[in-house]
């Protein structure tokens, strides 16, 4: 077993990955996977093993370049022969190819790749990229190619960590490059109209049961993929039943309160709970509703990646007050789910009603809740989960 | 009305007027601009983007057949200056070929290098650089300058997957991108499905041009079409 030294993720597939195995990292375009392999690469080499990485996407003083970015000195491990590249990159555009292999003409990728696997073994190989490969060769040839490369891998003690980009593929050919590698780990995005989160997931591992979670995660310079805990963000008008709404998603949750008219309890600065659904985990900060504390809207929505806006199904007249908290909370270029609460008042508003009045969007979905009762909750937290993931969840 | 946005042509405005548009180019569109070679695609693309930057719409842009220095050189010489709003930030680009040469372009925050033979990495500067500038304003403009480059160093149906995902990525966010190509450079069944994935086109021949715009609305495609001429404001569209 070799730490993969991505956080979580060996936690994920049962402390790591076993010698001769293959991963396969499935990413959304748009989302950064190649660092997953490069600190995979590192990490097992520190650990004191071999390894090369396969290119056709970059020259390797490109990749030496990144490396430093990182924080990594492959330029070290290149000298103590401890890395070497398989260059499929230079021959092509022209330059000096540079490496311990590198590859004049596509027939030899095959080949000159089966060598290198013998010459880490116990150690580990970088494929970036696979699906750049798919388009130079056909289709067919690259499952015949993979299935050479993982059982070559298998009977070495390597471990092959392929890089790959889901373009516009055909669902079949995703689906059989997913099945002939030991693991398939997922790199997602979230989006409203345009990327604001990246996630990954776990979605097969041969040699356990993996657990399932979503974990978000950014790529810093220097140091690799980390992952953080994200924040949801509940606001909406004075008392539409924010504070409420935290607790019951939450295991555990502090409010900052006093009472109000010394007879019910207002957030006077913020809630704060803890959620952990169905392996998903996040922080949530819910906002006061009364405007005199608007100032502190922008501080607590900074860097949500979704939203609850939560109203008073039986007073209308605080549908703009929670329009404008929409905005104050720069929510609107974030997932979002109107929790309509309080169904359970005479002259609540039906949620059809509900975005009338406030003239939403069809595509933002409206739960109907009582949350002094727990009904609807779960549903409002499964349909921002739908939101945040898709179906990948 | 149909939504234009400000094309920065003279003339050019004026003769896509019509009942139905307020003359332009259609908001929150895909365009092809496509041509023999040296047929002023790229001085196109660049009139367009400056045009953009003067009325405060950021702009993505990605530049694949010139280093930055060059494309900024380039725009210099019709007295369109860019520097200031790369310093501003409005402006966002995308080296995709200073890499190939050699030169480490400094990566900022609204300057990133990136390879045209590392789609995945370009994607993923792209997305980055949505977000940049939608956040500034959804109005935002974003420019790819050339797919020449592209389909040089990659497979044909690459280059295409790339395309639908770069335009899937400025459509979702509302912008309106112009992408140009040199004609004949792939085969014809590939070109004219290049050609199907955009809302509109403009061939220019080095005399006349061709202008077809698909209007979500309509049916019909309408057609325009006149000559110009480079001058030293760029091109100039002649009025009908």
């Amino acid at each position: 077993m070799k730490k993969t030294h991505i956080p979580k993720l060996d936690d994920f597939i049962g402390g790591g990955i076993p010698e001769g195995s293959s991963i396969l990292f499935c990413a959304v375009p748009g989302v950064e996977c190649e660092a997953f392999g490069y600190q995979i690469l590192n990490g097992i080499i520190e650990d004191g093993h071999k390894g090369f990485i396969f290119t056709n996407v970059s020259e390797p003083n490109d990749i030496i370049y990144e490396f430093s970015q990182y924080g990594w000195n492959l330029e070290k491990y290149l000298e103590e022969e401890k890395a070497f590249f398989v260059d499929g990159s230079s021959n092509f555009i022209g330059v000096p190819p540079m490496g311990k292999y590198s590859i004049n003409e596509l027939s030899q990728i095959e080949g000159i790749v089966l060598n290198a696997i013998d010459d880490v073994s116990n150690g580990v190989g970088v494929i970036n990229n696979l699906s750049t490969l798919i388009d130079y060769l056909e289709e067919d040839k690259i499952i015949e190619i993979l299935d050479k490369w993982n059982k070559r891998a298998k009977a070495n003690n390597t471990i092959l960590v392929y890089i790959f980009t889901k373009w516009g593929y055909e669902q079949k050919l995703i689906d059989t490059i997913k099945n002939s590698v030991d693991s398939v780990v997922s790199l997602t995005s979230i989006e409203e109209r345009v990327i604001i989160g990246q996630g990954f997931m776990v979605t097969s591992a041969s040699w356990t049961r993996p657990q399932n979670n979503m974990v978000l995660f950014f790529v810093l310079q220097p140091g690799g993929v980390k992952i953080y805990i994200p924040k949801i963000l509940v606001t909406g008008p004075y008392n539409a039943g924010k504070s409420s709404f935290v607790k019951s998603i939450s295991k555990k949750s502090v409010s900052v309160e006093r009472m109000a008219l010394e007879k019910f309890p207002t957030t006077i600065a913020m809630d704060i709970g803890h959620v952990d659904h169905t392996g998903f985990v996040a922080d949530i900060f819910g906002t006061p509703g009364q405007e005199r504390f608007d100032l502190m809207l922008d501080v607590l929505s900074k860097e949500a990646v979704g939203a609850f806006i939560i109203v008073d199904s039986s007073a209308p007249q605080t549908f703009a007050r929670a329009k404008e908290m929409i905005n104050k909370t720069h929510a609107k270029a974030i997932p979002k789910i109107i929790v309509a609460n309080k169904q359970d008042m005479p002259g609540a508003l039906s949620t059809e009603q509900i975005r009338e009045a406030m003239k939403l969007d069809k595509n933002i979905p409206i739960i109907p809740t009582t949350i002094t009762e727990n009904t609807g909750v779960e549903e409002a937290l499964d349909a921002l989960l739908t939101l945040l993931y898709g179906d990948t969840k | 009305m149909i939504k234009t946005i400000e094309s920065g042509i003279p003339g050019f405005d004026e003769l896509t007027l019509s009942e139905i548009t307020e003359g332009g180019i259609p908001g929150k569109s895909s365009t092809l601009i496509y041509g023999p070679p040296k047929t002023g695609k790229s001085i196109f693309c660049n009139q367009f983007t400056y045009q953009g930057l003067l009325n405060l719409e950021p702009c993505l842009y990605v530049t694949t057949d010139h280093g930055l220095k060059q494309v900024q050189n380039n725009m210099m010489e019709f007295q369109w200056f860019i520097q200031n709003y790369i310093q501003n930030q409005s402006l966002y680009i995308i080296d995709g070929i200073s890499q190939l040469s050699g030169k480490k372009i400094e990566n900022t925050n609204n300057i990133k290098s990136s390879f045209v033979r590392n789609p995945s990495d370009m994607m993923v500067k792209i997305g980055i650089g949505t977000r940049f500038v939608y956040k500034k304003s959804n109005h935002f403009r974003s420019t790819l300058d050339s797919l020449n480059t592209l389909f040089a160093f990659n497979p044909q149906q690459m280059v295409i997957r790339v395309l639908n995902a770069y335009l899937r990525r400025i459509t979702e966010a509302g912008g309106t991108c112009i992408i140009a190509y040199t004609e004949g450079i792939i085969d014809p069944n590939t070109e004219n499905m290049l050609k199907s994935l955009f809302d509109n086109t403009i061939k220019l021949d080095g005399q006349n041009i061709q202008i077809k715009y698909h209007f979500e609305e309509e049916e019909e495609v309408t057609n325009y079409r006149s000559t110009y001429k480079i001058t030293d404001k760029g091109i100039v569209v002649k009025k009908v």
